[in-house]
C-alpha cells in the first residue's frame, strides 16, 4: 500500500510503500515506516492503547488516533466522517493519506504545538477549587452525579476536537470544545464552592456563545465525550441565570 | 549548540506522571521552586493508562467494614513473599486513606456506592474490597486531577524535554542535562534536588503492557553515576492481556466476577488456587494460565480466554465500561457476549532506585519515588491498586524531604562541564556508522522475554545474559545518520535503548544471583522459597572499579513473622 505523509510546512509528501495487513494500526504502519524504511520520520505516540491523546492526525483527511484506527476500519470511517472533512484528492489510489491535525502549527511532519490547546487550561483556570474547609473524609456525591462528571472527564485531551472545530481558528480567543467541556465539568461540580459562577468564565462572545452547534467535536472525539451538550446546556442555564436578575 | 541554556530550579522532578507531579505539587507547598521535566506531557505519561485502581483501608463496602491499615499492610507483605519492607509498608498504608482523600478533595471523579461514599471492589491478593476507582480509568482521572493541581500553583513545566544525563560529582547530584525534543538543543539543569519519577522499565520486554515510553530512562541515569539498583529480578507479569497487543485487562474484571476458561471450556484456576481461584495474586495466576497453555490447553497455542458474560450487561457497562472499549477497539468483540482471548504480560517493575521512605538514593541531592524507586513495598510480587497507591504516598514524601532541603546551590559550572560532554558524546553519536536500531531493539526484547519471562533457569538466563552483552558490544560501536535537530525521534530511540541494554543487564544478573523462587521470580530449576539464603535484598551497584556488581541488604521487618503463601 502507498503511505503519502505530509512532511512539514509547505506541500511537501513523501510516499513509503509498506506491506500492510487488515489487523495493523496506523501506528503500527508508522512505526513500521519509522523503523524500516524513514527514521527521519516524526509522530507521536506514548500509551498505543487510545488513553494517552498523543497520537491525533488526519488519516485520509479524517480526524482520528493513529492508535486506535486499524487498516480494516478505515473504509467503514469514509463513511461517518465525510459529511464535513474536506478532501483535497491528495489520498493515493488504494492508499493512505497522513497529516497532522490542523488548526495548531506544525513542529514536524505529524507533529503539533499543543501549547494553543493547552493555553485555554489554564486560562479557565480548569482546576478545582477546593473549600477552605473540605470535610474530613470524601465529598458524597450521587451515583448520577458521577455520571453526568465522567461523561466529560473522560476527556483525553488529544485536540481531535479542536481540529475539527469550524470556530477554532475562526473566533479569535475561542478556547474551543475540550477546554468547554471540562468548564462545564467544573460547573457541575458539587465539590467547588460558588461553582455557578464557572460558566461567567467564559460568558462572551469568543466563549460558549462562538458554538455554532456543528457537533463535529462530538462526532470525533474518541471517548463519546460531547463538548456540544456542555456548551449547549451551559448557554441555557446562563439564560436563566439572567432571566433570574 | 549556540549559546548554554542553563535553568535553575530548588527541585527538580524529572517525570510528569502521578509520581513526579505529586512530589512537584508537595515540594511546592512547601515553599520550594519545583519544575517538572518530562519527555512527553505530563497527561501522555505512562501512569495516565491505570485502570482498576487504588487501594486504601477505608472500610466503606459492607464486606470491608473492620478493615484497618494492618490488614492491608498484611496483605501486601503476604503478597511481597515477604521481600516487602515493613516500614515501608507500614508509611504505605497507614497514609493511604488521607492520600486517596486527598485526591478526592483535589477533584478526583472516583466511582461511588449507595451511599455517595468512594466505592471499593475486591483485587487479588487483598482480603476485603479494598481497592478504590474512578471505573476503570482510574490513573486517568488521578492524573488528570494532579495535573491540574500543578497547573494552578504555576509550577514551571519543561515538556518534551528529554533527560540524557544527571550531573554528579563526588557523590552529589547537581542537576540534569536534557535534549529539548522540539528544538534539538541540549539544556542545563542546576537544582538543589533532582527527584527522578521516570517510571518503569517494562519495554526492556516483548508482550508489555506498559506504554512504549517506558524504556528504564531513570534506572539507567541513576545507576551511571553511582546509585544502586534494588530487587530488579522481579518483574510482574500480569495474567490478562489481550492477545496481539497486550493491552491490559484490568484486575477488577475478575474482581467483578469475570472467569479464566480453557480450551476445554474449564474453569481452571479452581486446580492452582481453590480458595483465591481467579483472585489469587498475579504470580500465582499468570503461572496458572501459562501452565494450562503449555499442557496444551490453550488456544492456538498462545492464550486463554476471559469470560465477563457472567458479570451480565448492567456491570459490564457500569464497572468496566473501558475494557468493553479496548476489546471492542483492539480485538473487534463485544465482551458482553463474547469471550476475550487473553495471555500473560510484562506488566510492572518492582525493582528499583534503592531509596528510603523519604526517596533519599545514595547520592546526595538525588531521589526517586513512583514506579522507578523502590522503597520497597512490593517486594517480590505487587498487590493490584499499590503501585498508584505508591506514587501518591511516596511521591509526597519525597517532594517534602526535597522541598525542605537547605544544601547549597550547586556550582554551575559543574552543570556546564557536563553539558559539554554531552554535546560531545552526541557528536560521537552522530559520527558512527549506522546500525539498525529498531532491530536490535527488537532482538534485545525477545531475549530478555524468552530468557527471564515467568519461567526461568540457569542455563536459558546464562544464554540471555550472554545475548545482552553482544547487544551491548553491537550498540557500542553504533552511531546514527540521522542528524536532524527537530524532533529527532530515531536518536531518542537510540538513548532509549542505550538505557534498556544497560537495565536488562541489571535484570539478568541480579535473577542469575537468586537462586530461589519467590513471587514473581520463578526458577524452575530451584523451584522453592528459600529464606534462609535469599530473605534479602539484591543490591546492583557499580563496584569502585565501575563494574556492575552485586551485593546483597537484609529485609526490615518487625509487623509480621515470615510465613508460607496459601491463597
Ligand atoms: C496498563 C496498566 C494499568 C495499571 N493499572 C494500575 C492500577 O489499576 N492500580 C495500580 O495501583 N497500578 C496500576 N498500574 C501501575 C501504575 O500505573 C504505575 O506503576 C504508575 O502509574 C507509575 O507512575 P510513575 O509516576 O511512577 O511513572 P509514569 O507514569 O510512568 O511516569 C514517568 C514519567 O517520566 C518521564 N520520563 C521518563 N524518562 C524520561 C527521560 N529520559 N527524560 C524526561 N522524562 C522522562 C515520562 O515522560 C513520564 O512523565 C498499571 C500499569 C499498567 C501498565
Ligand atoms: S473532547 Fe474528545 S476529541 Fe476533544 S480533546 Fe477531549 S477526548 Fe479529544
Ligand atoms: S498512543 Fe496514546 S492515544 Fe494513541
Amino acid at each position: 500500500m502507498i503511505i503519502r505523509i505530509s512532511r512539514g510546512a509547505g506541500d511537501k509528501y513523501d510516499e513509503y510503500n509498506v506491506k500492510v495487513s487488515q489487523e495493523m494500526t496506523v501506528l503500527d504502519i508508522l512505526f513500521h515506516i519509522q523503523g524500516n524504511i524513514d527514521e527521519t520520520l516524526a509522530f507521536r505516540y506514548s500509551c498505543r492503547g487510545a488513553v494517552c491523546g498523543s497520537c491525533a492526525i488526519l488519516i485520509n483527511g479524517m480526524p482520528l488516533l493513529a492508535c486506535k484506527t486499524p487498516v480494516s476500519r478505515i473504509d467503514e470511517l469514509n463513511n461517518v466522517y465525510e459529511v464535513f472533512l474536506p478532501k483535497e484528492g491528495k489520498v493515493p489510489e488504494d492508499g493512505m493519506l497522513l497529516e497532522p491535525i490542523p488548526k495548531l502549527p506544525v513542529l514536524k511532519d505529524l507533529v503539533v504545538d499543543w501549547e494553543p490547546f493547552f493555553e485555554h487550561f489554564r486560562k479557565l483556570e480548569l482546576e478545582l477549587k477546593e473549600y477552605s474547609n473540605p470535610p474530613e473524609k470524601e465529598y458524597l456525591l450521587g451515583k448520577d452525579q458521577v455520571r453526568e462528571l465522567e461523561k466529560y472527564s473522560n476527556c483525553i485531551s488529544c485536540a481531535l476536537c479542536w481540529s475539527a472545530c469550524p470556530m477554532v481558528g475562526d473566533v479569535e480567543g475561542y478556547p474551543g470544545p475540550a477546554a468547554l467541556a471540562k468548564l462545564y465539568r467544573f460547573y457541575l461540580d458539587p465539590r467547588e464552592p460558588g461553582n455557578v459562577g464557572r460558566l461567567y468564565f467564559a460568558n462572551r462572545d469568543f466563549g460558549w456563545w462562538a458554538c455554532d452547534f456543528y457537533t463535529n467535536c462530538r462526532k470525533v472525539c474518541p471517548k463519546g465525550v460531547p463538548p456540544n451538550i456542555a456548551i449547549g446546556k451551559a448557554q441555557n442555564q446562563l439564560k436563566n441565570e439572567e432571566d433570574k436578575k | 549548540m549556540v549559546g548554554k541554556i542553563i535553568h535553575e530550579h530548588d527541585v527538580l522532578v524529572v517525570g510528569g506522571g502521578l509520581a513526579g507531579l505529586r512530589a512537584a505539587v508537595e515540594a511546592h507547598d512547601n515553599g520550594a521552586d519545583a519544575a517538572v521535566v518530562s519527555k512527553v506531557y505530563p497527561l501522555r505519561s505512562h501512569s495516565v493508562a491505570a485502570q482498576g485502581g487504588i487501594n486504601a483501608a477505608l472500610g466503606n463496602n459492607p464486606g470491608s467494614k473492620d478493615d484497618s491499615w494492618e490488614k492491608h499492610a498484611f496483605d501486601t507483605v503476604k503478597g511481597s513473599a515477604y521481600l516487602a519492607d515493613q516500614d515501608a509498608v507500614e508509611a504505605l498504608c497507614r497514609e493511604a486513606p488521607a492520600s486517596v482523600i486527598e485526591l478526592e478533595h483535589w477533584g478526583t471523579v472516583f466511582s461511588r456506592d449507595n451511599e455517595g461514599k468512594l466505592a471499593q471492589r475486591p483485587f487479588g491478593g487483598a482480603g476485603v474490597p479494598r481497592t478504590c476507582y474512578a471505573a476503570d480509568r482510574t490513573g486517568h482521572n488521578l492524573l488528570n486531577t494532579l495535573f491540574e493541581q500543578a497547573s494552578s500553583r504555576g509550577i514551571k513545566f519543561y515538556n518534551e524535554h528529554f533527560v540524557t544525563s544527571l550531573v554528579v560529582n563526588n557523590n552529589k547530584c547537581a542537576g540534569c542535562i536534557t535534549i529539548d525534543i522540539q528544538t534539538g538543543e541540549l539544556h542545563g539543569f542546576s537544582s538543589k534536588s533532582l527527584i527522578l519519577a521516570t517510571g518503569g522499565y517494562g519495554r526492556i520486554y516483548e508482550r508489555s503492557t506498559n506504554s512504549l515510553i517506558n524504556t528504564a530512562d531513570g534506572h539507567a541515569l541513576a545507576y551511571r553515576c553511582g546509585a544502586a539498583l534494588k530487587d530488579m529480578e522481579f518483574v510482574q507479569f500480569h495474567p490478562t492481556t489481550l492477545y496481539g497487543s497486550n493491552i491490559l485487562i484490568t484486575e477488577g474484571a475478575r474482581g467483578e466476577g469475570a472467569h479464566l476458561i480453557n480450551s476445554e471450556g474449564e474453569r481452571f484456576m479452581f486446580k492452582y488456587a481453590p480458595e483465591a481461584k481467579e483472585l489469587a495474586p498475579r504470580d500465582i495466576v499468570a503461572r496458572s494460565i501459562m501452565e494450562e497453555i503449555e499442557k496444551g490447553l490453550g488456544y492456538e497455542g498462545e492464550y486463554v480466554y476471559l469470560d465477563l458474560r457472567p458479570l451480565g450487561a448492567e456491570k459490564i457497562k457500569e464497572h468496566l465500561p473501558g475494557i468493553r472499549q479496548i476489546a471492542r477497539d483492539f480485538a473487534n468483540l463485544d465482551p458482553v457476549e463474547e469471550l476475550i482471548p487473553v495471555q500473560p504480560g510484562q506488566h510492572y517493575s518492582m525493582g528499583g532506585i534503592n531509596v528510603n521512605i523519604d526517596g533519599e538514593t545514595n547520592i546526595e541531592g538525588l531521589l526517586a519515588a513512583g514506579e522507578c524507586a523502590c522503597v520497597s513495598v512490593h517486594g517480590a510480587n505487587r498487590l493490584g491498586g499499590n503501585s498508584l497507591l505508591e506514587t501518591l504516598v511516596f511521591g509526597k514524601k519525597a517532594g517534602k524531604r526535597a522541598g525542605s532541603n537547605d544544601r547549597e546551590s550547586v556550582r554551575l559550572s559543574n552543570v556546564k562541564n557536563v553539558l559539554d560532554r554531552e554535546q560531545e558524546r552526541l557528536e560521537t553519536i552522530f559520527s558512527g556508522k549506522g546500525e539498525n536500531t529498531a532491530a536490535l531493539m527488537k532482538e534485545m526484547k525477545k531475549t530478555v522475554y524468552g530468557k527471564f519471562g515467568i519461567f526461568r533457569n540457569e542455563e536459558k538466563m546464562h544464554e540471555g545474559l550472554n545475548n545482552l552483552y553482544r547487544l551491548q558490544k553491537r550498540y557500542s560501536g553504533a552511531g546514527l545518520n540521522h542528524r536532524g535537530k527537530k524532533y529527532n525521534q530515531a536518536l531518542l530511540k537510540f538513548l532509549e535503548l542505550g538505557y534498556m541494554l544497560e537495565i536488562a543487564e541489571a535484570v539478568a544478573v541480579s535473577a542469575l544471583e537468586r537462586k530461589e523462587s519467590r513471587g514473581s521470580h520463578y526458577r524452575a530449576d530451584f523451584p522453592n522459597r528459600d529464606d534462609d539464603s535469599y530473605l534479602k535484598h539484591t543490591i546492583f551497584i557499580k563496584d569502585h572499579k565501575n563494574r556492575p556488581s552485586i551485593t546483597f541488604s537484609p529485609v526490615r521487618s518487625g509487623l509480621f513473622p515470615v510465613k508460607e503463601r496459601d491463597y
